[in-house]
């Protein structure tokens, strides 16, 4: 038995001229949750639809559970899969929705409404089986897409943008659902979502992906700490990209140059001196301080030149010899436009990314 | 404040008023001719400036079955309007299919071409078809009535089965297939039961079209394929008013029938899309 549920290996779709998903790799475990997360026409549709067999893609293959599927149509490929707009069968009322997968596979009636039960106590939907789904609410539609999908004991549960069409608070609720549900049934899951924050909350890992190319896969918080491209530090959460040059290349460090600075962070592969480079930092990590007495390592002087107020924390645009940091804090030190500052980039919370890295599949 | 409330109100009473005004005109307005045939079927010695007829019979229903030989009558509508209806929908099935679901180009144009025959006067369409249909001894036979009809019954249904298959949402499709169901049991558990009401709709509305269809019958029917609509129309250049407005009433009968199946078959919630949240 391989460690891997689903694997798209060296996958390629062409749709005319666009190159939907350029050889996208992606391996995901048994009974992980992995979120494919990218801005729309990023490819991660694409992606999903190769995984259920909607999209036959031109290079590649797919595996599901070790077996080569790449040329099983859908309806052999035993998933279960969530639906943006629920897509439920309007004819038919709940408990026929979520009954169809047991007839199809010509399960008795007695078993399949033993079933049928169960799955809508899953999904707390109990006395509703002879509703019609335009009876319901959007919740509560998408809690029937659910159970159909789950009913049936799928290996593999697909979701694609499940919660887009329900309001703010019930996206919320239901996002912690599904991860519940996810963890006690311990399926495997490709959730697919352009919500980079309902990306972080759900998943086990995450494959970003831009342009038809998977740009990072890794777990929540690697992503977030760790960005592989400046795609994937700018997709997710609010980033410094301070343009720089590697002075030095040292064991425990990288020197940087930084409009004629000095600074140091964490070392990494593939850098040489001479080589331009992008200092990718979170705004929340960068600290300020009035510019009195002598300048710390780590540290660069510049001016306020613009102060925000949002409430629980304060946004300043600091300028520092023409390069603009965003820098934002929660302490009660107030800086007041055009005055003088000595802003710290810390070590641990610098990262080096390389331009040129655009396509790093894994 | 409660001038205004007043105010409004009154004016809401004023609107109620109007609205009310104008359905009961437009009842009177639809119902008041097919009252005036009902009244002189029944009627006997009903000239001048009688409001209402002197005396009720039901003569003219006996002489109008037994003379213009109603069950034959009736027979020949009823084979026509059903060959008429099954060509129009072999034929809008698929072609209503391409237009509502495939990416054509020139979709409009075709649309308009399709439609044609609705647009132009009857009259001038249906000399042209009796000019072909001479010469292809189509004259006289229901199959070629019926081919007439169907030039103007088949737009009616491509029109009604491409916004039904239009309607028809290509991920519920997907979902099906998700679930396990091949091709065939996708259409038959899921397409089938939601294009069904358009399919019906269609029927209906080809059949009373077909049913009711003068012109082009006019155009094309002889001794053996004489339909309601021109027997009717025949009764009045005999002269028998009341005979005519006997053969109308029948002539009513089935289409009352049919309206009851359109509302009986033909709910909107049924239709396809017609849920709430999407």
């Amino acid at each position: 038995m391989s460690d891997w549920m689903i694997e798209l290996v060296d996958v390629t779709k062409r749709y005319g001229n666009i190159v939907a998903n350029d050889h996208v790799t992606l391996r995901i475990r048994r009974g992980e949750l992995m979120t494919l997360l990218g801005p729309s026409g990023c490819g991660k549709t694409t992606a999903l639809r190769c995984i259920t067999g909607q999209n036959i893609p031109d290079e590649g293959r797919v595996l599901i559970d070790g077996k080569d599927v790449t040329d099983v149509p859908t309806h052999r490929r035993e998933l279960g899969m969530v639906f943006q707009n629920f897509a439920l069968f309007p004819h038919m009322t709940v408990f026929e929705n979520v009954e169809f997968p047991l007839m199809i596979r010509g399960m008795n009636k007695a078993e399949r409404a033993a079933m049928v039960k169960d799955a809508l106590k899953l999904v707390r939907l109990e006395g509703y089986e002879k509703h019609y789904p335009r009876q319901l609410s959007g919740g509560q539609q998408q809690r029937v897409g659910l159970a159909r999908a789950l009913v049936y004991r799928p290996k593999v549960l697909l979701l694609d943008e499940p919660l887009s069409n329900l309001d703010a608070k019930l996206r919320e609720e239901m996002r912690f659902e599904i991860k519940d549900l996810q963890k006690r049934l311990g399926i495997t899951a490709v959730y697919v979502t352009h919500d980079q924050e309902e990306a972080l909350a759900l998943s086990d890992r995450v494959a970003v992906m831009n342009k038809g190319c998977v740009q990072q896969v890794g777990t929540p918080a690697e992503i977030y700490d760790h960005p592989a491209t400046k795609f994937v530090a700018d997709f997710i959460g609010l980033s410094d990209f301070i343009p720089a040059k590697v002075v030095a290349v040292e064991s425990e460090r990288v020197v940087l140059d930084v409009q004629g600075e000095r600074i140091a962070v964490p070392p990494v592969e593939s850098v040489h001196v001479g080589l331009d480079v992008l200092l990718f930092i979170r705004p929340n990590d960068v600290r300020l301080r009035a510019a009195e007495g002598d300048r710390r390592p780590n540290e660069v002087a510049g001016t306020i030149a613009k102060s925000t107020y949002l409430g629980d924390k304060f946004d300043y645009r600091v300028d520092v010899q023409g390069v603009e940091i965003r820098v934002q804090t929660h302490g009660a030190e107030r800086f007041e436009n055009g005055q003088a500052v000595y802003v710290h980039l810390p070590y641990e919370r610098c990262r080096i990314i390389l331009e040129s890295l655009i396509c790093a599949a894994r | 404040m409660k001038t205004l409330r007043q105010y409004l109100k009154a004016l809401l009473n004023a609107k109620k008023l109007l609205a009310y005004t104008f359905l009961l005109c437009f009842f009177l307005w639809v119902t008041t001719p097919f009252l005036m045939i009902l009244l002189k079927s029944v009627g006997r010695n009903w000239f001048g400036k009688l409001w209402f007829p002197p005396e009720l019979t039901l003569d003219w229903y006996t002489w109008a079955i037994t003379v213009t030989n109603i069950p034959e009558v009736l027979r020949n509508t009823l084979v026509i309007a059903g060959i008429a209806v099954g060509i129009s929908t072999l034929i809008a099935i698929p072609t209503g299919w391409a237009l509502g679901r495939r990416r054509i180009p020139g979709k409009e144009a075709i649309m308009s071409t399709i439609l044609l025959p609705r647009m132009i006067p009857p009259i001038a369409y249906a000399l042209g078809v009796a000019q072909i249909f001479y010469r292809l001894h189509l004259i006289d036979t229901h199959i070629g009535v019926a081919i007439a009809h169907v030039a103007i019954c088949a737009p009616y249904a491509i029109l009604v089965l491409s916004s039904t298959f239009e309607g028809l949402d290509e991920r519920v499709l997907e979902a099906a297939s998700v679930c396990g169901a091949n091709n065939l049991r996708t259409f038959f558990h899921i397409t089938l039961p939601l294009v069904m009401p358009g399919i019906l709709s269609s029927i209906i509305f080809t059949f009373t079209t077909s049913y009711n269809e003068f012109t082009l019958t006019l155009m094309t029917y002889g001794p053996k394929t004489i339909t309601l609509p021109v027997r009717t129309y025949l009764a009045v250049g005999e002269g028998y008013w009341e005979v005519t407005s006997a053969l109308s009433m029948i002539l009513i009968i089935p289409s009352l029938f049919v309206l009851f199946m359109i509302q009986r078959q033909v709910q909107p919630e049924k239709l396809v899309g017609g849920f709430k949240g999407v």
